[in-house]
């Protein structure tokens, strides 16, 4: 028979002896299971960069995948600072009652600065009007005919908010007061630019969602063939007594590096197609007098990217272990 | 130890492995089990070792009923057990010395606590400088004690052996049997389920054979130690 001295019976040792030793087990626990982490990681990566030219294939296709959409957002940013500019210039003038007097037009101006939708607001009066038009032209009122100044004053208003519902709830506010003759407005292409904008931004993410599900399904295949390749040491290691977490981790780390590397691969190719697009978008804008304010990835858009990288690969991978580690039991 | 009663296991498509086993192996036995291929040697040591369940009847290893096993508790419920296979299962990608570590690493061992183990069972079993080698490197005997070293590694309560000289010519197998015995005598249960019925008589233990999936006879034809 055994040889091994019986265990002795637990409940005589102090209660206090066999606490240490539950939390000096705990610690083992923990500090094991950090170990394996650690070297999960090490090994996937190791794995990885030991056949360079089939990983990299896998990690480009996800760098590319993000980068179109990365791109699209990108030039849809910059033309939103863009129109934010010309969104200033959207100004409403109100072409006053012939013959008011200066006064009431200055009053008249003061009322509608002190609103909080105007920005802000100023009055040109006739004579100022007629004189500015004169210089434009580099002509007296004599040569044109005019004895008297054809023109009334008006007020310019620049509204606070330039979104299109609170900009005709302003205008309304204008069109019933009784000095105005005439309210000229020119909103209307700042409203359809937005819904123009509108609509490229749920291409883009529509754009985006279709590439995240391609990422998904490369790494996702790319799991399953790693998977596969490694069958039989699974098998071996679930019969040595490898919990589920354990099998899994080695290709939970792999999916990952490659969102890790697919991620900063995708940093790299679109701050490249950016600087390369630089100088001709540069040109192309300056021909409308543009200023060109090509942006490039943030710090906060490069973490964003490179997360929802490492986000979808994770996805992609915990999908092929869903699926194919139950073809990996011992037999 | 290990305890079968009236086990049945009745595959899909209704072929009966095994019918109303009843076997009994003691804390510290050394049970030999024979019987032709297709006999249910293969199909009780997965009952033993979980891959399978058995369809009716109780069976209790190690103070366990396998039945009421968790899927969770599997994984700790296999670490106790040692399992030499025919075709050892080795990782061929990885040296002998990762191979024997693999069940210490499963089981967080600390890194020291694992170099020393190791080494200690690479020596039981004569390979402690082929540490660095791969077992593609070695001959069929020195890759089953590769095997066997691992199976120990972890000083398992029970161990389990599937035709464990099924590839080996006579005098190894004698080699491997005689390392098991030598677990036999510090303690270990020993199960090994092997058709080499003249290496089994010379070894005089006590023999369970099973013949179409009911068991025989398990006369104590041998000593016990």
């Amino acid at each position: 028979m055994s040889t091994r001295t019986p265990n002795r019976p637990t409940t005589k040792k102090p209660v206090s002896n066999s606490a240490n030793r539950r939390r000096d087990n705990a610690q083992g626990n923990r500090s094991a299971w950090l170990r394996h982490h650690r070297d999960c990681a090490s090994q996937s990566l190791m794995r990885l960069l030991r056949s360079p030219v089939s990983s990299a294939l896998t990690w480009l296709v996800i760098a590319i995948s993000l980068t179109l959409p990365t791109l699209f957002y990108l030039a849809l940013s910059s033309l939103q600072a863009q129109t934010e500019q010309w969104q200033e210039g959207g100004q409403i003038t109100l072409y006053l009652e012939q013959g008011l007097p200066d006064s009431d037009g200055d009053r008249l101006t003061r009322e509608l600065d002190a609103r909080p939708e105007v920005a802000r607001a100023y009055y040109i009066s006739a004579d100022e009007a007629w004189t500015s038009f004169q210089e434009t032209l580099s002509i007296n009122r004599q040569a044109l005919g005019f004895t008297d100044n054809p023109l009334p004053a008006s007020i310019v208003v620049v509204p606070a908010q330039q979104n299109s519902s609170q900009l005709e709830a302003l205008q309304l506010i204008i069109r019933g007061l009784p000095e105005v003759e005439d309210v000229q407005l020119d909103l209307a292409w700042i409203d359809r630019l937005n819904r123009f904008l509108e609509l490229i931004y749920s291409v883009v993410t529509g754009l985006a969602l279709l590439l995240g599900v391609a990422v998904l399904l490369v790494v996702g295949n790319t799991i399953r063939l790693a998977i596969e390749s490694r069958k039989d040491e699974i098998r071996v290691i679930k019969l040595l007594g490898a919990t589920e977490a354990f099998v899994r981790r080695p290709f939970v780390y792999l999916g990952i590096w490659y969102g890790l590397l697919g991620g900063v691969a995708a940093w790299i190719l679109v701050t490249a197609v950016a600087w390369w697009l630089r100088s001709p978008l540069t040109a192309f804008l300056n021909t409308y007098g543009l200023e060109a304010n090509v942006s490039w990835l943030g710090f906060t858009d490069t973490l964003v990217l490179i997360l929802a990288s490492i986000g979808v690969s994770l996805a992609g991978a915990h999908i092929a272990l869903q699926r194919h580690l139950k073809d990996a039991e011992p037999r | 130890m290990i305890h079968f009663d009236q086990v049945s296991k009745r595959y899909e498509g209704g072929h009966e492995a095994l019918s109303s086993v009843s076997l009994h192996i003691e804390k510290g036995e050394m049970v030999f089990l024979t019987g032709h291929s297709g006999a249910g040697k293969s199909t009780l040591l997965k009952l033993i070792t979980r891959i399978e369940k058995a369809s009716s009847g109780q069976l209790r290893v190690n103070g366990q009923i396998l039945n009421r096993l968790r899927r969770s508790q599997i994984p700790h419920f296999r670490r106790n057990l040692g399992i030499v296979h025919q075709d050892h299962q080795l990782l061929m990608d990885q040296t002998v010395y990762d191979n024997v570590a693999l069940p210490l690493i499963i089981a967080g061992e600390h890194p020291k606590d694992v170099t020393r183990r190791v080494r200690a069972a690479l020596d039981k079993v004569g390979l402690l400088e082929r540490e660095k080698y791969r077992p593609i490197q070695l001959s069929g005997g020195e890759q089953q004690r590769v095997g066997i070293a691992r199976a120990v590694v972890k000083k398992p309560a029970i161990l389990l052996a599937d035709e464990p000289t099924g590839n080996l010519d006579p005098g190894l197998s004698r080699d491997i049997m005689e390392l098991f015995s030598e677990f036999n005598r510090v303690g270990t249960t020993v199960l090994i389920a092997s058709h080499d019925l003249g290496l089994i008589a010379r070894l005089n233990y006590r023999v369970a054979s099973l013949q179409d999936g009911k068991l025989m006879s398990t006369p104590f034809e041998g000593r016990r130690t």
